[in-house]
């Protein structure tokens, strides 16, 4: 399907970019970190850290404080304006239950200690639960520190990837699969067929595709598919008799991950919905100038179908522009996907969108819980529009800009 | 005269697609499972008050006519009412400052972006593989790669905190009064107040507009001087700021213009989440509350509005390249 | 006399990624005021690349590198000796050594350019009339202030732009420019000529878009015009008609003129002195009656064909049988570069020939051994020899 001198031209670029050498770094990274989110997690993501409000907090957010957050409000925000208010959040937050005695700014060197919950097994097959105090180097075990109720951010980051991987390429894919045909036949009988079909597409274009996709997430979020529970094959195989634990390099760890997350079903559906109509646009433009070729016009007359035309010639001359655009698209769905869960219609709250969402209420005090998980967005989208960018230079496929709209 | 056939012909597509907007956007509604009174009515509300409900919104007829009466009612302006707040038309929750304040976010960004980004992509393509060129193609990367709320967020961490000043939730007054305050009063508190509620605003929703039209003007501008026209221009001898400006960056910016109409679509969404972000009282926040409370009728206004508007505009920009662009009237 | 252009060793090179390109290669020759100076040659030869190194329009990776252009502007002379007298010898100024302002200075007031393709050298989007209309500007603007073309702006920065573009009334091009782009238009043969000012490029056919950039040339009244196959993108029957109409022109205005063409019959008709190119190098290089009557370089008579004469000498050129040469430097050998494809090779071309005299007018001179002995068969090379 790709051509010799395509694979050289996308070689002879990549060697000469450092900016596509990074890209593919950056978006290999986030996919292996994806893929193997419950080894990269240092905890479960779900898994929420109350504090007890006495003892931990009195120690403790001392500690913080001298350590990092009061030292640093007082630096940065005018002591007169500010100070006040501040203190009274900082007193109301000590009181507050849901606020966490662990809290670290991440970095900061900080141990403390927390109590967990845990399964003592006996012998005789009988078990109690015990709560054990442990020490917990906040530095090493919360690397990014965690949210408001004590989840840890780098978790959470490493498997909001997944979700954000999962519907970027899925919800391209999909797109791609729709609009791909619908623009290839548009283009390739052209005549009426082509009008109704380009009128239709010029109504999707008409939405902006962040309002569109709102709208159907309206729609569709009653319906029974909202979410579904994709199992970790990793966690089950980790938990599993059958499965020898020495294949599970830290079989223990993993076993402990979540054993299925939340996939946004909807969502995905609905990136695809309105994003489709830019497939179908390239592949028509595409199909249009490949039409008169005189080799097609040769194939035809010699009987071959219109599908196996569509198939053999047309498909594969199209193929270089889809590519970008689908790189492109990929991009600008995870961009999308990040909007829909920061507004809350994503189903699912494990994911980066919603994450720095969840971090709003405290960005005078907290900054880093909203802060890490658009970093990890920034990362993985510009590691993608690097790809893009270098697949576009080396094929030149002459779409700069149409990559879509939100 | 072909530019007038042009454009007639241009109007019947529009409005075209403004019927199809329209049409998609009133079947949205039935692909909703479950009654949609359900939503409306407090749980414990009786079968009589849900009949009335119905009757109100006229759910019992058939669709077809239900659609007919949706598109008669649309076309002298009434959206309905409100199924929320029943007595309050749709259009009186959109047309009024909701309304105002998106759009001048809109602009307010758009402003930002074509300020900023027109001479950062002129430099950049002017001094091609130097520092400068470096740090734009760095920052329009960053600028297309970041989600915008989260834009805001830093901004408000960054900026708005340490500041103090720059309030990061409510809007402040509307542009047009706090204008009028300054003229007839000499008060320029308002005016003011207004620049700095809309600041973070409108850069947050300013920045990925900003770095596409950098980006594209940079290559565009590239790819332009380039053109034998250009060495034709050179060769007459025409001082090179005038073939920069007139020759060069005009056909530039030409496309972009078209560009920029498609990606309008980008601004609104933008805008909703940058609404959000700081609480500004618009129509994309005003969308999400109602999407909230299931408030179809709402909905439906909203939506066709922003997709009208979007038609519109994209309408404008494209009788304006054929101004522009005297090519495309004979293609 | 002095000619009031001389052009002394030009060099240009190409420093692409692949390599460097020698383009032109130690390119000298005279053009007396009035006289029409042609060059000739296959594609890839240099010609073009000739041209725009005269208005030091090459574009980068290429570079002019070596060599002078002296032309005779007196007022030039004067102003510029004061700085540079080294650039100066009596009337002449030596081009190259100016800085780029007052080269560029000189474009459009003292060189004019015609290029090949006239479609893709006039802006789509800004009407004929418009542009030529420029072109006049410019040079009114030089007669009032030839301090001021130095600029680089002309005080049109991007502030003036935006003013242009908001307020209709404002503009770089004044109204009586625009009405005597209107008479350029008229004298170049364009019919219903204010009207036509007023379209775009894209509705002039090929023909009425070269003659308005030959009416764009005139604007400027320059000194010098270099035509660069000014009808090889048209049409057979409109070629004719383009070409009287520029040759009518050169007539009476008397312009000093280099003009590139593939057309033998061009050359016959309108040169008075001719540069065949070969490689970037001039291989020969004399009068008409020089290079028709007497050619003497392998190349020439082989592009003349079997029909030396002048009066026959209605044709294109004759194509000639082999490879163009690389110019890539690492492919040139050090001999004559005509040789693998040079009827008359000897042994002693595997060696590179200097540029001699040949019989015939004092300009005559060829780079070829054939231009100082007689051809021996005993001498030449053997079939074959450079296939490998
Ligand atoms: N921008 C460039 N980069 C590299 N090499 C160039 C460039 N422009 C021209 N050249 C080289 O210079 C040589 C001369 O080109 P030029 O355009 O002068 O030929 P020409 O004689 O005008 O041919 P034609 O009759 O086709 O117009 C060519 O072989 C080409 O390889
Ligand atoms: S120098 Fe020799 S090879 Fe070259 S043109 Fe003359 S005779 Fe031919
Ligand atoms: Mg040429």
């Amino acid at each position: 399907m790709i051509s010799d001198r395509v694979k050289a031209s996308l070689k002879r670029e990549f060697k000469t970019s450092r900016m596509a050498q990074l890209g593919l770094i950056l978006v290999l990274l986030v996919i292996i970190v994806a893929t193997f989110a419950p080894f990269f997690a240092l905890h479960d993501p779900t898994e929420q850290r109350i504090g007890t409000g006495d003892g931990v907090d009195d120690d403790d957010a001392g500690v913080i404080g001298d350590n990092g957050v009061e030292e640093d409000d007082d630096d940065d925000i005018d002591p007169g304006d500010i100070d006040d208010a501040d203190e009274a959040d900082e007193a109301e937050s000590t009181d507050r239950t849901d606020v966490p005695p662990l809290s670290p700014i991440p970095g900061h060197q900080f141990v403390g200690e927390t109590e967990e919950i845990q399964r003592v097994d006996h012998e005789d097959g009988t078990f109690d639960i015990e709560i054990v105090e442990t020490e917990v180097n906040a530095d090493r075990a919360f690397p990014l520190g965690t949210n408001t109720v004590g989840q840890d951010i780098y978790s959470r980051i490493v498997y909001g990837a997944r979700i954000s991987m999962l519907v970027g390429i899925l919800g391209a894919g999909l797109a791609a699969l729709v609009g791909v045909p619908y623009g290839l036949a548009a283009g390739y009988f052209g005549g009426r067929l082509d009008d109704g079909l380009m009128r239709g597409a010029d109504v999707m274009l008409a939405f902006p595709s962040l309002v569109l996709a709102i709208a159907l997430v309206g729609v569709f979020r009653d319906s029974g598919f909202h979410t579904t529970q994709l199992p970790d094959p990793f966690v089950l195989a980790a938990q599993s008799d059958t499965v020898p634990n020495v294949l599970i390099p830290r079989a223990d760890h993993v076993a402990a991950m979540p054993e299925s997350i939340t996939f946004p079903v909807t969502v995905t559906l609905v990136v695809a919905l309105v994003n489709w109509v830019w497939f179908a646009r390239i592949a028509r433009g595409e199909a249009i100038s490949i039409r008169t070729e005189e080799y097609v016009k040769a194939a035809r007359s010699l009987g071959a179908s219109h599908t196996r035309i569509l198939r053999q010639h047309v498909l594969p001359n199209a193929i270089t522009p889809i590519i970008v655009l689908a790189t492109i698209q990929v991009a600008f769905i995870i961009l999308l996907e990040a909007a829909l869960s920061f507004l809350g219609f994503s189903g699912t709250n494990l994911t980066w969108g919603a994450d720095v969402e969840s971090g709003r209420g405290d960005l005078a005090t907290s900054w880093w819980i909203s802060t890490m998980p658009g970093i990890a967005i920034v990362i993985a989208v510009i590691g993608v529009n690097l790809i893009g960018d270098w697949l576009r230079d080396a094929l030149d496929p002459g779409i700069e800009g149409e990559s879509g709209g939100m | 005269m072909r530019f007038i056939r042009f454009f007639l012909k241009r109007l019947v597509h529009s409005l075209f697609v403004i019927w199809g907007v329209v049409t998609v956007v009133f079947f949205l509604r039935f692909l909703t499972p479950g009654d949609p009174t359900t939503a409306l009515v407090s749980p414990d509300a009786g079968q009589d008050v849900r009949d009335a409900l119905r009757e109100e919104l006229r759910l019992d007829e058939p669709i077809y006519i239900q659609y007919f009466e949706y598109l008669t009612d649309l076309m002298v302006g009434d959206f309905g009412n409100s199924m929320d707040v029943l007595d309050r038309p749709v259009t009186e929750w959109i047309f009024s400052a909701y309304l105002i304040r998106s759009v001048e976010l809109a602009l307010a960004a758009t402003f930002v972006a074509v300020v900023i980004a027109i001479p950062l992509g002129v430099i950049s393509a002017r001094r091609r593989h130097q520092p400068a060129d470096y740090s734009a193609t760095l920052f329009s990367l960053f600028g297309i790669s970041t989600p915008n709320f989260w834009l805001g967020i830093m901004l408000i961490i960054i900026v708005a905190v340490p500041v103090g000043f720059i309030p990061t939730g409510n809007p402040g007054p509307l542009f047009y009064q706090a204008l009028g305050d300054a003229v007839t009063q000499g008060n320029f508190g308002g005016l003011w107040d207004w620049l700095r509620h809309i600041f973070l605003p409108a850069i947050t929703l300013g920045t990925y507009f900003t770095a596409l039209i950098t980006r594209l003007t940079r290559s565009g501008m590239l790819e332009e001087i380039g053109k034998p026209y250009v060495k034709a221009c050179h060769a007459k001898g025409l001082p090179e700021t005038l073939t920069l400006y007139k020759h060069v960056l005009r056909n530039t910016l030409i496309p972009i213009i078209t560009i920029l109409g498609l990606q309008l679509g980008t601004l609104i969404g933008g805008a909703i989440v940058t609404e959000v972000v700081f609480e500004w009282n618009g129509l994309g926040q005003l969308l999400i509350d109602r999407i909230s409370s299931r408030d179809w009728t709402m909905i439906q206004g909203i939506i066709i509005v922003i997709g009208v508007s979007f038609v519109v505009i994209n309408t404008i920009v494209d009788i304006l390249y054929a101004y522009l662009d005297p090519q495309v009237i004979d293609q | 006399m002095e000619p009031l252009l001389r052009v002394e060793d030009l060099t240009t090179r190409f420093f692409t990624e692949e390599g460097q390109v020698n383009a032109v290669e130690k390119v000298s020759f005279d053009v007396a005021g009035g006289d029409v100076f042609g060059i000739v040659g296959e594609s890839g030869s240099g010609k073009s690349v000739t041209a725009l190194s005269l208005v030091d329009l090459v574009d980068s990776p290429g570079r002019v590198t070596d060599g002078s252009v002296w032309f005779r502007q007196p007022e030039m002379a004067e102003r510029i000796a004061e700085d540079q007298p080294e650039a100066v010898d009596g009337e002449m100024v030596d081009l190259q050594q100016l800085n780029s302002r007052e080269r560029r200075a000189l474009r459009g007031s003292e060189f004019a350019l015609i290029f090949q393709d006239p479609m893709s050298s006039f802006n789509p989007s800004i009407t004929v009339g418009e542009q030529v209309a420029e072109a006049v500007e410019v040079q009114k603007r030089a007669k009032a202030n030839p301090r001021a073309l130095r600029s680089r702006t002309q005080g049109f920065g991007l502030g003036k732009f935006l003013t242009t573009s908001m307020v209709p009334t404002v503009d770089y091009v004044s109204d009586e420019a625009h009405a005597r782009a209107v008479e350029l238009l008229d004298t170049v043969g364009i019919p219903d000529p204010a009207a036509r000012a007023t379209e775009y490029p894209h509705q002039f056919s090929g023909g009425m878009l070269q003659r308005a950039m030959i009416a764009q040339a005139l604007a400027t009244e320059t000194s010098v015009l270099i035509a660069d196959e000014p009808t090889t993108a048209l049409d057979v029957t409109i070629q004719a008609q383009v070409l009287q109409t520029l040759a009518e022109i050169q007539d009476e205005h008397d312009m000093t003129t280099v003009l590139i063409t593939h057309n033998l019959g061009v050359i016959a008709r309108m040169c008075d002195q001719v540069g065949v190119m070969y490689a970037g190098e001039f291989v020969e290089r004399g009068t008409l009656e020089d290079l028709f009557e007497r050619p003497t370089h392998p190349y020439t008579e082989g592009l003349l064909g079997s029909s030396p004469s002048l009066d026959a000498a209605s044709q294109r050129l004759q194509p000639i049988e082999g490879n163009v040469p690389s110019l890539f430097d690492e492919e040139m050998d050090n001999r004559c570069y005509f040789a693998d494809r040079c009827p008359k090779a000897m042994h002693e071309c595997l060696t590179k020939p200097e540029t001699y005299d040949a019989s015939g007018s004092e300009s005559h001179s060829a780079r070829c051994y054939l231009a100082t002995q007689e051809y021996d068969s005993a001498d030449a090379l053997p079939e074959g020899y450079f296939d490998d």
